[in-house]
């Protein structure tokens, strides 16, 4: 091994023909390659190829819209379309009168639940498949593997910015103005970005090995509009729940254990209290509940490390299974 | 553990196996490693692409990879550049690694070749910045001109790969890996990226090449390792190292050889006029017994070739074929072969009434040693493929 480069001055200068019988049958235990790294490392790597990031993510923009005689356009034309079917359905007085939404109009109480749920809807969405839309590279090229969840994240993130400007036509059709506790909306934005991406990065190493997802991703995301505080309001989770102990006066639990049921809810899904943040600040003006908010916070975390973890496991496998 | 000096690649022991059953996983199979793990009767099936791989380059060097498909050369460079990872052993790279497994994977059909500059040129490792510094040199090399503009799913495949190679021409890496990337491309440009890749390699880049084009390996690499059924065969120079492959897909071929066509093959023999050694320039003949069922017209073939079935020559004639035994005599002239060895092929086209295959389909019948001065090198970077003219006279009796 190492002593042929060391010790033979004429090294590879002349004809070395292998005696085939000295080949084992199978790697001795010793030398099996184990696939660590430390999450901290590839991190600190995925910054240094951030540039390569971003170029897919300019590569992915731009097809978006290459060939649409209407072109970029149709990053702000489509979710004002949305808005127009809301503004409509939503209009229905019967609706209106089943959520109770603290005098602001359905419309818009809605339409900020669903654009933070489509970003997230779309990033796990085209994020999740990402490996497999890029098996090309992936099997071809050397970098960062999660550079292509990450990016098709970022592109995300730009047609949702884009997707934003509608929200401010809401406001005038109602004659209304976004408070300025708007202002943290850009934090409860990143609390949401570090959740999705947790979710996609480990979404998309499964993805790529066990294809059966591919097809029940799609229906997961259907259901969980319906488990997140989209289309109703987050104080239908109870600030209090009642576990045991305690007694009961006129319906009311008074004394024994209770649990903050909404900072339970924000840890295992943090859409909630983003969507109910957002819509705390930007329509009432209020300060975000505290609890439910840093939970949040935590649970995204958690979902990040642990998401990085299980694709930096399986990235071993990716280019040979792609 | 020293630090290697940037440039240089160390591989170790290295072991890589592969599923050798779908490469999908089921439901299915997960149900049965199931049970396979609980029961334990047999093992998992996959197979060893590489095994106990060993060899070091040094900076500035040039090594091929050859072998032929299947033998493992496109993995051990996957390896070695970090798109995928061995099964067991080690292996380093020193240094920036510039990788061009496939030319055109990286490319988008639909932006136009500008915006694929960009994108493949960061996906191979270059910065915005010192793409577009180089960019003019790229789109000249490419000699894309205007078409520089126009959706790269509007290229021809030959531009797409003169756009794709073009990119990787300019990375400038310590090391740089290329995978058969010269099989498409019209002449002119594979000879313009040999000569590109030369000028890389005098600029005290490493490079790895793999191929399974000789005369290419041979004008680009002074060493070569020869992978064969997952294992290192040979190592050494690549003139060695090459003309043991030839010979080693030569025997394989031999073995190919069966009594498929209808006419048989009795003897066969190259020999000098003379009588002595077969050499350089000698007078010299081909005898070849044979037996026809039939007799009918055909066009006799006889080709020299050294390893592959492609022909370094072919002569050939039209004439008569009696039935029965009976005997071609063909006299070469002189042999225009340097030292060497060969393999005579032979073959006789036309088909028996009622039947489909030819009397003798193209095929090694003997080979030889010939004698005489070694080969003569062409320059550095230009392959050898120089067309050989041999006068003949033929005799059918």
């Amino acid at each position: 091994m190492t002593d042929l480069a060391v010790d033979q001055p004429d090294k590879g200068r002349r004809l070395v023909v292998t005696d085939l019988s000295t080949i084992p049958a199978e790697p001795s235990e010793d030398i099996l390659y184990t696939h660590k790294v430390s999450v901290v490392a590839s991190a600190r790597n995925l910054w240094a190829h951030r540039e390569i990031m971003y170029t897919l993510a300019e590569r992915d923009f731009r097809v978006q819209y290459k060939q649409a005689a209407l072109g970029v356009a149709w990053a702000v034309l489509s979710p004002v379309a949305t808005l127009l079917i809301f503004v409509v359905v939503f209009s229905n007085s019967s609706v209106k009168a089943a959520f109770p939404t603290q005098g602001i109009p359905y419309a818009l109480y809605t339409f900020v639940g669903i654009l933070c749920w489509s970003f997230f809807s779309q990033a796990l969405g085209n994020g999740g498949t990402s490996l497999l839309t890029n098996k090309a590279l992936l099997a071809k090229t050397q970098f960062p593997r999660e550079c292509f969840p990450l990016e098709t994240m970022l592109v995300t993130a730009l047609n949702t910015v884009i997707s934003w400007i509608p929200l401010a036509l809401l406001f005038v059709i109602f004659g209304r103005a976004p408070k300025l506790a708007t202002i943290w909306v850009p934090l409860f934005m990143v609390v949401e970005v570090v959740f999705a991406a947790g979710i996609t990065l480990a979404v998309s190493s499964l993805i790529i090995q066990m294809r059966d997802l591919q097809q029940v991703l799609p229906i997961i995301i259907s259901l969980g509009i319906f488990i997140t505080p989209v289309i109703w309001p987050f104080s239908w989770v109870p600030v209090h729940y009642h576990l045991f102990g305690g007694t009961e006066v006129n319906g009311h639990w008074i004394g024994g254990v209770w649990v903050n049921l909404q900072a339970v809810y924000g840890f295992f899904n943090p859409l909630g209290p983003i969507i109910n943040s957002v819509r705390q600040t930007m329509l009432l003006g209020h300060n975000p509940s505290l609890w439910p908010l840093t939970t949040a916070t935590i649970g995204a975390l958690c979902y990040l490390t642990f998401g990085y973890r299980i694709f930096k496991r399986y990235e071993v496998n990716f280019a040979d299974i792609a | 553990m020293p630090t290697l000096p940037n440039g240089s690649i160390e591989v170790e022991h290295v072991w890589k196996k592969f599923r050798s059953d779908k490469t999908v996983p089921r439901f299915y199979d997960q149900v049965t490693r199931l049970t396979r793990r609980v029961t334990d009767r047999s093992k998992p099936g996959y197979r060893w692409v590489l095994k106990d791989v060993n060899f070091t380059v040094s900076p500035g060097e040039s090594l091929a990879l050859i072998g032929i498909n299947g033998s493992g050369k496109t993995t051990l460079l996957k390896i070695l550049s970090q798109v995928t990872y061995q099964t067991a052993g080690r292996c380093t790279v020193a240094g920036r690694i510039g990788a061009l497994l496939s030319v055109t994977s990286g490319l988008h059909p639909d932006l136009n070749g500008r915006e694929n500059i960009f994108l493949y040129g960061a996906v191979l490792g270059m910065g915005r910045e010192d793409i577009r510094r180089k960019f003019d040199d790229i789109v000249d090399f490419a000699e894309l001109n205007d078409a520089i503009d126009r959706q790269v799913k509007f290229y021809s495949l030959g531009m797409q790969m003169r756009l794709g190679f073009s990119i990787a021409a300019f990375l400038e890496p310590d090391v740089l890996l290329v995978d058969e990337v010269l099989a498409v491309g019209d002449a002119n440009f594979q000879q313009k990226c040999l000569k590109r890749i030369g000028e890389i390699v005098r600029d005290g880049t490493t490079l790895l090449y793999v191929s399974h084009d000789l005369a290419s390996v041979e004008a680009s690499c002074e060493r070569a390792v020869w992978l064969s059924d997952a294992v290192v065969r040979a190592a050494g120079p690549t003139k060695d190292v090459v003309t043991m492959y030839r010979t080693a897909v030569e025997e394989n071929s031999t073995l190919l050889n069966t009594k498929d066509g209808v006419v048989e093959v009795l003897k066969a023999e190259l020999r000098a006029t003379d009588g002595g050694q077969l050499r350089s320039e000698c007078e010299s003949e081909v005898r070849l017994v044979l037996n026809a069922p039939e007799s009918a017209m055909a066009s006799f073939y006889i080709g020299i070739s050294q390893g592959t079935a492609f022909p370094m020559f072919v002569i050939d004639h039209q004439a008569t074929m009696p039935e029965g035994d009976f005997e071609i005599v063909c006299k070469l002239g002189y042999l225009p072969l340097p030292k060497g060895h060969y393999s005579l092929w032979t073959a006789i086209t036309g088909h028996p009434k009622g039947k489909k295959d030819p009397y003798l389909p193209w095929q090694p019948v003997v080979s030889f040693e010939a004698f005489g001065p070694d080969r003569m090198e062409p320059p550095e970077g230009v392959m050898a493929l120089t067309p050989v003219y041999v006068g003949a006279t033929w005799e059918v009796r």
